[in-house]
């Protein structure tokens, strides 16, 4: 292993697996039938909506319940601005803006609140939101919702439109998704690790936990926003429907079975979000409900850090690594808490395949959410120890 | 040097993979639509054999409408699984076909109904039954640039009826404005003199009432609108307007709500005010189990609604042929033995015998000629439908079902009014 670890690390290799990646991303659509990559395609629109979500959750650890409210928003401003004949640059620019300063104007009086405060006002959002998108029907085309059709492919590509929207969405979220990582790795990703174990000591180090709350907040909102455009591209149709609140509890849910605070986590929940309603169809559309739950509680019993923790898992059950393994024991048993917990101790690197016990006892549990039903932020340490 | 040869040989990776699977590419997309789009116009179409015929439905299966989203599913597939049972379906070409349905669930989602809609449009022959506005919105334009029929959904939105916005789809039950508009012509073809008073949901569903309303009653000397007040859908009780109402000293109340709740404490408020109009209620809210009885009705001296079907919970139902023959099928092909709850089972029994006078006339096995002869149907009385309504396709801007009876209320259930008074 540790040669194949080697090996991977090599400067030219690395460049490589982005290069092949970047080739098979770009080939994959004109292979596939249309249907594949209809679905593809909204797998990279929920991705994003999750990424956005695990800013402000899995990174930061404030509650957010409202992240539909900002694709809702992307989708509504990209449907009027493109009704309107408005530039698509500017449209997308606005898809972006107007969530983000949505966000940040909710975030500005909400980050003050602590913990499930935040969660409360969230929940605000998508339930307001219904409501107003029928209410301004001049906008929204009211209850029977709008359609935008932009994103049939240009005549010069010569490719099929289904293709021509993978492509879409394919580089926009590329684009986001280096963007995040970058930020959650940097210093800003830092900080938000730092407000997230513990705003005390956030706060002794000179790190505004209210500031980087809103920051948090404002970047999930904007990323929501471009969720909203890419939905717009490849659904071509928004109605308050889109905005309900359920879809925000959904969106959650694949934020933690895809892996909470990761990159990669974040692409495996626009998966889930996508796929298993899919899925739960083939084997039975009259059981879809209860097909999604039972999925649900079986990936949280067999993977709490997420379906990203995955390696992990096998990593271990091969033996494990040292220091790696215990820490994911505990995370097997302790849920979401202690992965974030962990992440957080590494500042944002959470590429590393090797966990180690946070420093400080996360006290992130009571933040992390309706989902995480064992809050106990000693037994990581616990674990630690045996 | 050493820099150089790496970056080399990464580049030749690259390169040499996006090569073979450049070559990969241009084999697999490209047979597979040339196979397709060499198609002569007398091919047939997806979905259809010499012995079988394949419909997809979208709608709602889990969540809050399942209960209406299932009965969608169990009318069609209860009648073509009698039909099927007896040898199936001759054509209109000569061959006998027997039909599949194939139904996914869309959770009342817009999103999960367009992917429903993409995943089923290659191997259905045609799209039909699914319930909901949003939810069949937000495929209406793939259907129309895919050429897929979107036919005799159950939704009373008018853009699905207007073939100039949609010519592959169509409503199968009546809009919004046919139901205001047939109780606007009941009230005036009545002799007497009347003040109406209005309260209707502030969206498209209110509005679409009011304006139905509104035309039939244009020109009729002895109806004035007194009072017209909104609601939103949102809000959790309407004292406020009723009260405001009773004080116009109307005599005939238009209450266009679609919210049960609200409908139930109008009806009690209202006899608190000691105001007794005459009441006009949507089809959707007008149910005498659930609605009327709990809300004191027989006070008044007449609630109205609308209808085109049979209601399956009528004492007198299960008591008639056709109506016994429906609960016999649903239990037997479609797995629903209970008496539904829902007209969305009666009526998407009633899209499954449509389809088949369309399958009887059909000569090509092409979504062309399907929707042709979709769009010839007229006077075609299906199963369980009430004495005066009829499917009729021919008219542009009207659904399949426009005519709609106006029914009164006598303590049981609904009998039809024949005027007013």
């Amino acid at each position: 292993m540790s040669a194949a670890t080697a090996f991977f690390s090599r400067t030219w290799v690395r460049w490589a697996v982005v290069g092949v990646i970047a080739v098979v991303l770009i080939v994959l659509p004109l292979i596939f039938d249309a249907p594949t990559n209809s679905t593809l395609a909204r797998i990279g629109v929920f991705a994003v909506a999750v990424l956005g979500l695990n800013v402000v959750m899995g990174y930061t650890g404030q509650v957010s319940l409202g992240q539909i409210f900002f694709l809702g928003l992307g989708a509504y401003v990209t449907a009027y601005g493109v009704n309107e004949g408005w530039n698509i640059v500017l449209v997308f620019i606005l898809a972006i803006l107007l969530p983000a300063v949505v966000g940040l104007l909710v975030a500005l009086a909400a980050a003050r609140l602590g913990g499930l405060a935040i969660a409360m006002v969230t929940i605000a959002l998508p339930i307001v939101g219904v409501p107003l998108a029928k209410r301004l029907s001049e906008f929204t085309g009211g209850s029977q919702g709008t359609s935008a059709r932009f994103s049939s492919a240009p005549e010069w590509t010569g490719l099929y439109d289904d293709q021509w929207q993978l492509y879409v969405v394919i580089a926009i979220p590329a684009a986001v998704f280096v963007l995040t990582r970058n930020l959650v790795r940097g210093k800003f990703g830092r900080a938000f690790a730092i407000v997230k174990e513990n705003e005390a000591v956030a706060s002794s180090m000179g790190i505004s936990p209210y500031r980087y709350k809103v920051l948090a907040f404002t970047i999930a909102s904007a990323i929501g926003g471009v969720a909203g455009f890419l939905y717009m591209v490849v659904i071509q149709y928004t109605s308050p429907e889109t905005l309900a609140f359920h879809h925000s509890i959904t969106l959650l849910a694949s934020m933690v079975i895809g892996g909470a605070a990761s990159i990669l986590g974040s692409l495996i929940g626009g998966a889930y979000y996508v796929l298993v309603p899919q899925l739960t169809n083939i084997i039975d559309p009259n059981l879809t409900a209860v097909l999604q739950g039972a999925i649900l509680l079986l990936v949280l019993f067999i993977l709490p850090g997420g379906i990203v923790s995955l390696p992990r898992l096998w990593r271990r059950s091969r033996g494990g690594r040292g220091l790696g393994s215990p820490v994911a024991a505990g995370a097997q048993t302790t849920g979401i808490a202690t992965i974030e917990g962990t992440r957080a101790s590494h500042a944002g690197d959470y590429a590393s395949p090797v966990g180690s016990a946070p420093a400080v006892p996360p006290v992130t549990g009571p933040e992390s959410g309706p989902t995480d039903k064992s809050p106990s932020p000693e037994s990581p340490e616990k674990r630690q120890d045996t | 040097m050493s820099t150089l040869r790496k970056r080399m040989r990464a580049t030749t990776i690259v390169a040499g993979v996006g090569v073979v699977a450049l070559l990969v590419a241009g084999c697999a997309r490209g047979g597979d639509e040339g196979g397709g789009s060499s198609e002569g116009p007398a091919d047939a179409s997806p979905g259809i054999t010499d012995t079988e015929i394949t419909l997809g439905i979208t709608t709602p299966l889990s969540g809050a409408t399942a209960g209406p989203g299932t009965c969608t599913v169990a009318g069609i597939t209860a009648y073509f699984g009698a039909r099927n049972a007896e040898g199936g379906i001759e054509f209109g070409d000569g061959k006998t076909r027997t039909v599949k349905i194939n139904a996914l669930d869309d959770g009342y989602d817009p999103q999960k109904a367009a992917a429903n809609f993409e995943q089923l449009k290659g191997s259905v022959f045609a799209m039909t039954s699914g319930l909901g506005t949003p939810t069949n919105r937000s495929w209406r334009e793939a259907a129309t640039a895919d050429e897929v029929p979107q036919v005799l959904i159950q939704t009373g939105d008018p853009i699905f009826s207007n073939q100039q916005e949609s010519p592959w789809s169509l409503g199968f039950v009546p809009i919004y404005q046919n139901e205001g508009a047939a109780f606007g012509e009941l009230l005036a073809s009545s002799s007497g003199e009347h003040k109406v008073a209005i309260l209707a949901q502030n969206d498209d569903y209110g509005e679409g009432y009011v304006e139905g309303f509104k035309e039939a009653i244009e020109g009729a000397d002895n109806i004035e609108i007194v009072k017209e007040l909104t609601y939103e859908a949102t809000d959790t009780t309407v004292d406020a307007q009723l009260t405001e109402l009773a004080g116009s000293g109307a005599d005939v109340f238009f209450n266009a709500m679609s919210i049960t709740p609200l409908v139930i404490s109008s009806l009690q408020k209202a006899q608190q005010l000691n105001w007794l109009p005459s009441w006009f209620l949507p089809s959707n809210t007008s149910s005498p189990g659930a609605i009327l009885e709990p809300g004191g009705a027989s006070a008044f001296p007449g609630v109205y609604t609308v209808a085109f079907a049979q209601s399956a919970s009528a004492p007198t139902f299960a008591e008639s042929e056709e109506g016994a023959t429906f609960l016999s099928d649903l239990a037997e092909y479609a797995d629903y033995p209970d008496v539904p709850a829902f007209p969305h089972c009666v009526w998407s029994y009633q899209i499954g015998a449509t389809l088949e006078q369309v399958f009887q006339k059909m000569t090509e096995p092409t979504r062309d000629d399907f929707m042709a002869q979709l769009r010839s149907i007229s006077d075609f009385v299906a199963p369980l439908m009430l004495e005066g309504t009829a499917v009729d396709t021919t008219i542009d801007g009207d659904p399949a079902v426009s005519s709609v009876i106006v029914q009164k209320y006598n303590g049981k259930g609904y009998a039809t009014a024949e005027d007013f008074g």
